[in-house]
């Protein structure tokens, strides 16, 4: 349940706090379109200046590698990694690399359904209540210590006592570490979501308590994961070497000799670096130059439809948005094929819920809205008695795509004669005036979910944390309460939709599209795959 | 008071110089280049919409990125807006940021300069620091983190751009101020008894508007170069609204797609401030050739 | 003016010049007190804050309380505003709400930069404006002057984010010749960091070049006007000779204090330019830190980039008032 806004920038803080932000379970998203920098300009930094010292920083990577036809594959990204703290940071940045460093107890496969990690096995009671978790045997850290359960409990602890993700516990009441490989944890409540919600981005990294102590996480993370942190400079990036005691190496894993992580954050120069053979690996592609990219010898675009979407939403506490009928004419005036292509160039699929088609298991396909359907628009309006209507769309240049999107909105509703005004503002200050409430109407996009829980439930609840635009339907409620403890997925899928129905049909959000999520890289680069969540893994990937 | 009178006359003269200076700028080609240019500028402002083919926001996906044709002479932008009729109709805001800032600049700076410099002392030292802890901010940072307080958008940006000029129209009229008090027609005109507030206005205003007037048109030219960058940097006119800074932005992203997103906005950036330049130049000729401080209120970009 | 030498400045009251430096150090000293004010205040009234920005859409107030009181953001301004100041004095400027590094490390991370950029586009500005400059004034009225004159006024009314851009588009993209952004250390690679630097350094430096440029052009024009050019001229030297010998010593006070303003503000960091470039210098740490609403960065951003322009003001005047005493007096 990520939201695009918790990308490199606003994430940020280190704040070393116990902030409960709104990170994500999802797996770390991208953003597919354009870098955040580009319009606004504030992007991360290419590499910072190096301090004086810096003549004899260089050495680092080069030593640490053995020599000779060494593997080790140029990945680079558009922000810059804020820290390096899982439990702390929220930025996509950072999880790039930390996907890399760091397992959870169990993880999304390419599915997305979850797949053993830490944990080799586990067992549900019958009351559904209690969760034992098997771990594998034979996992070190980084360090060359073992993992034992302890360690799972101590992440968990902090994840709940200090992290940005302690809500992902909401129904957790215990966790025990029954012996040195077994790990109980108690709910109160049926959790059907749990193996998401506790392991579904490297948010939720299991990590050894004395990299804490020493206070050194932030910096030099220490994990059980594929590759070994090696060091990070502004000169050289972030460096990883490959991890001789990984749990897969028995599979010849990971392939690679080391992986090192520059910070472009243009996009067009680094589009430039691909092309000309400087990095061999992008972590996103600017859906204008998707095309170009994809005829070009030598390189290849991955490309699949992401979990992320992105809407706009009503304050439902301001008439004449209270009006049900006034929401439903927006929705049934904005063309949605339009905005797609005006905002992402096509590399998206418009939608008017939030779950992609994508998400095979979840997937509720509902479109009772008109496409621009201008005479329909107006007969709404009509009938709420309401015109001369004017929104104030609050939206943020730190996310482009939103203002974008908004002037061909305004463009469309123009048509049954609402006005929109934009108010475009720093990201610090969307929050503060969204966390006020203060606007007709928000967009932005969440991006990185996999359970219906996390598409629906603190959006749309009228308890739900993210519910800022005031929808409160008792049915909603109810729904979403029962689909949240419902084991069985045929019922529980059955709850969520009766739920997607009724948001659609109120128009809580207006959904408007999923982007696709999109990498590009070399040909020379083997074994990578672009993942419907976004993570960055190149434990199976090669170069030749 | 009627030797007060006399001196009255006498005191003012640089005003009946109004003449001379017309003919001066008139005879310098640049400046009434300059002068045309912004002449048409301003009918540009005002008649924006009248003059442009097509509105600021006609959205035409399928027309998108095309290059400069016919139809469209400046080309459309990602969303298929006709930008000529965006760069025209932008012109308003620029001049309109332009000069009320300036004029905020003025009527705050002004007034700053000449009681500082008349009557010096404590309360000189007291606002030439403030103007000394404004002056040594970093203009563009002051501007943004003004508009971050008050919100985005023109009325703000205009007091931002306003609050950065605002010291040196304080320093440059103290300075000038100061060189006038010492003149003999004030003197005499206080041993006449005149009160203070006749003499700065009666005496010592006109004669030290030569440079304001230069410096007002040249930090014009650097105002609207500051109105652009603060709107490249998405902090102006609230979009759909076109503004050259933020177009050329935008244009940025479509750089190899489509360039002249980017080049015409910037042209019509270069050739406003180039006018003002040219006539501000034409009149420090004509007015005040040893005016040097001017160009000092150029850093970079604001 | 009169006529100047460089030397023969034993007549220089050395007392008054002590005073001199110590009133223009306290002066200085009460500008970045009042800088550090001003950011102070600015930072609190912006909407938004650290801890909001931290907490994102999932607001809970008991958190927000709870953070607030971790960072010290839950005590009163004036309170807030003097630890900071005690501790800033002491030379700790504190460390960055957004990712726990010092302040004063973030800073000397991006001076490598900052000055790199600064000194290249002076540079770049210098060969530029003081050749054109001096040959516009000595060939003033001519072809060649008009030419020079029309070009620094291009460069002068030429925004420098147009400008950049513009380069990027002919040189990075269309030729292919320079990197359109980024940055190397010297320690990489020189030919890397010296192909980085080409583009920003020709942004900024022909636009400051074109400001010298002018300066240059009325100085020498000043000088020329002076009566010893005229005996010298009838003393039958070369026009050149003259330049040399009479003019350019007498011309360059007013070279050095616009050539010193300008490297105020770029040392400074230039904003703008280190957006396009992906310059990572001071302008846009401080930029960042804004928008993150990362006070204490700002703040150390801000104080340092003022404390920079006041230091090159002052070594400016001191220059000024060692060659011309008469300006100790106003």
């Amino acid at each position: 349940m990520r939201r695009t806004k918790y990308r490199w920038r606003v994430t940020v803080l280190v704040l070393a706090l116990a902030l409960a932000a709104a990170a994500c379970s999802g797996g770390e998203s991208v953003d597919t379109g354009d870098d955040a920098t580009t319009t606004s300009g504030i992007a991360a930094e290419t590499t910072a200046a190096p301090a004086s010292e810096t003549t004899a920083a260089p050495a680092t990577e080069t030593t640490a590698a053995p020599a000779a036809v060494e593997q080790i594959l140029i990945a680079a990204q558009g922000s810059e990694p804020d820290q390096l703290d899982p439990h702390m940071t929220s930025a996509y940045a950072s999880f790039q690399v930390l996907e890399n460093v760091y397992d959870t107890l169990v993880q999304p496969g390419a599915d997305l359904s979850m797949e053993p990690a830490l944990a080799e096995s586990w067992d549900i009671s019958a009351d559904n209540l209690t969760w034992t978790f098997t771990l594998r045997s034979g996992v070190k850290f980084h360090n060359g210590r073992d993992l034992v359960a302890e360690d799972v409990v101590y992440s968990f602890n902090r994840i709940i006592e200090e992290g940005l993700n302690g809500w992902r516990f909401g129904s957790v009441e215990t966790i025990t570490a029954v012996d040195d490989a077994t790990v109980a944890i108690v709910l109160s409540r049926p959790s059907p979501n749990l193996l998401v919600s506790i392991a579904g981005f490297k948010g939720m990294a299991i990590i050894p308590k004395e990299s804490v102590d020493d206070g050194s996480i932030g910096t030099k993370p220490v994990g059980t994961g594929p590759f070994r942190f090696v060091s990070q400079s502004p000169d050289e990036g972030i460096v990883l070497e490959k991890n001789p005691d990984y749990w897969r190496a028995g599979e010849g894993l990971p392939k690679l000799d080391g992986i090192r992580f520059i910070q472009i954050p243009d996009a067009g120069t680094k589009l430039t670096a691909l092309r000309t053979g400087e990095v061999h690996w992008i972590d996103a592609v600017p859906p204008q130059d998707i095309e170009s990219l994809s005829n070009e010898d030598g390189i290849t675009v991955g490309r699949v439809p992401g979990g992320d979407y992105h809407y706009f939403a009503l304050n439902q506490n301001r008439a004449p948005f209270d009006d049900v009928r006034v929401r439903q004419a927006i929705a049934t005036a904005i063309n949605r094929a339009e905005i797609t292509e005006a905002a992402q160039f096509g590399a998206a699929t418009a939608n008017q819920t939030a779950i992609p088609a994508s998400n095979a298991a979840w997937y509720y396909g509902y479109s009772p809205y008109g496409s621009g359907d201008i005479a329909a628009a107006q007969a709404l309006l009509d009938d709420a008695g309401v015109s001369n209507l004017t929104v104030e769309f609050l939206v943020t240049s730190d996310f482009p795509e939103t203002v974008t999107q908004a002037q061909v909105i305004a463009a469309e509703l123009a048509a049954v004669g609402i006005t929109v005004e934009i108010n475009d503002v720093d990201f610090s200050t969307w929050l503060d005036l969204e966390g006020n409430g203060e606007f007709d109407a928000f967009m932005l996009s969440w991006i990185g979910n996999i359970d219906p829980d996390d598409f629906y439930y603190a959006q749309h609840h009228s308890e739900g944390g993210f519910n800022f635009q005031g929808y409160s339907n008792p049915d909603v409620d109810t729904l979403l309460d029962a689909a949240r403890v419902e084991t069985d997925q045929a019922a529980r899928k059955a709850l969520y939709d009766q739920a997607a129905q009724m948001i659609v049909d109120d128009a809580s959000y207006i959904y408007l599209y999923n982007p696709d999520n999109i990498n590009a890289w070399r040909d020379e680069v083997g074994g990578y795959t672009t993942r419907g969540d976004n993570a960055i893994r190149f434990e199976e990937t090669t170069l030749q | 008071m009627s030797g007060s009178t006399e001196f009255d006359r006498l005191a003012t003269k640089p005003v009946s110089r109004t003449r001379e200076t017309l003919q001066a700028l008139v005879a310098n080609r640049l400046a009434v280049a300059g002068l045309i240019v912004l002449s048409l500028l301003v009918i540009v402002g005002i008649f924006g919409e009248v003059i442009a083919p097509y509105g600021i926001n006609d959205i035409d996906i399928p027309n998108r990125l095309t290059r400069p044709s016919g139809s469209h002479w400046f080309g459309t932008d990602e969303l298929g807006r006709d930008v000529m009729s965006r760069v025209l109709i932008a012109a308003r805001v620029s001049l309109q940021v332009g000069f009320i800032a300036v004029g905020f600049a003025l009527v705050v700076g002004v007034p700053i300069g000449l009681v500082s410099g008349y009557y010096r002392g404590t309360i000189d030292s007291v606002l030439m620091r403030m103007m000394d802890v404004l002056f040594s901010f970093p203009a563009i940072l002051l501007a943004i983190a003004i508009l971050a307080v008050l919100g985005p958008g023109v009325g703000n940006a205009m007091i931002a751009i306003g609050l950065v000029y605002t010291p040196i129209f304080a320093r440059i009229t103290r300075g000038s101020v100061l060189v006038v008090s010492g003149e003999v027609y004030i003197r005499a005109a206080r041993s006449l008894g005149a009160g203070d507030r006749r003499i700065i206005f009666r005496h010592i205003l006109p004669n030290v508007l030569a440079p304001i007037i230069v410096q007002t048109t040249l930090s014009l030219a650097f105002a609207i170069l500051s109105e652009a960058a603060l709107s490249f940097l998405g902090l102006g006119v609230q979009p759909p609204n076109p503004a050259w800074g933020r177009m050329l932005a935008e244009g940025r992203n479509f750089f190899e797609q489509a360039p002249w997103m980017g080049i015409f906005p910037g042209l019509a950036i270069l050739v406003t401030v180039m006018s003002f330049n040219f006539v501000g130049d034409g009149l420090r000729d004509a007015l005040d050739p040893k005016q040097k401080s001017v160009i000092e209120s150029r850093g970079q970009s604001v | 003016m009169s006529p100047r030498s460089l030397t023969g400045q034993s007549d220089l009251d050395e007392r008054n010049m002590t005073g001199f430096l110590i009133r223009r150090m306290m002066q200085m000293a009460l500008a970045l007190l009042g800088v550090s004010i001003v950011v102070f205040a600015l930072m609190h009234l912006v909407p938004g804050d650290p801890v909001r920005v931290a907490l994102g859409t999932r607001f809970d107030q008991d958190l927000y309380d709870a953070l607030t009181k971790r960072v010290g953001l839950d005590k009163p301004l004036i309170e807030q505003y003097f630890s900071w100041l005690a501790n800033a004095i002491t030379g700790d400027l504190g460390v960055s709400f957004r990712n726990g590094q010092p302040v004063t490390t973030l800073i000397l991370e991006r001076l490598p930069a900052t000055v790199t950029l600064a000194l290249a586009a002076l540079l770049i500005a210098l060969v530029v404006a003081l050749p054109a400059g001096i040959i516009s004034a000595v060939r003033s009225g001519t072809p060649l002057d008009y030419t020079v004159s029309a070009a620094s006024q291009v460069g002068i009314s030429m925004p420098d984010f147009w400008a950049g851009v513009m380069y990027i588009l002919l040189f990075a993209l269309t030729l292919g010749w320079l990197p359109s952004s980024g940055y190397t250390p010297f320690s990489n690679s020189a030919w890397e960091w010296a192909r980085h630097l080409v583009l920003p350094a020709l942004t900024i430096g022909l636009i400051s070049g074109s400001i010298i440029t002018r300066f240059v052009r009325s100085a020498v024009l000043e000088a020329l006007n002076q009566d010893y050019v005229l005996t010298a001229r009838a003393k039958g030297l070369s026009e050149w000779q003259i330049v040399r010998r009479h003019v350019l010593p007498n011309a360059w006070i007013p070279i050095v204090t616009i050539v010193g303003l300008q490297l105020g503000f770029l040392l400074g960091g230039v904003v703008v330019t280190e957006v396009i470039f992906a310059w990572p210098g001071l302008g846009r740490l401080a930029l960042t830190a804004v928008k993150d609403r990362d006070f204490t960065v700002l703040q150390g951003a801000v104080l340092y980039i003022a404390f920079m322009f006041l230091t090159i003001n002052l070594v400016v005047d001191i220059i000024y008032a060692r060659l011309d005493p008469r300006v100790r007096v106003s």
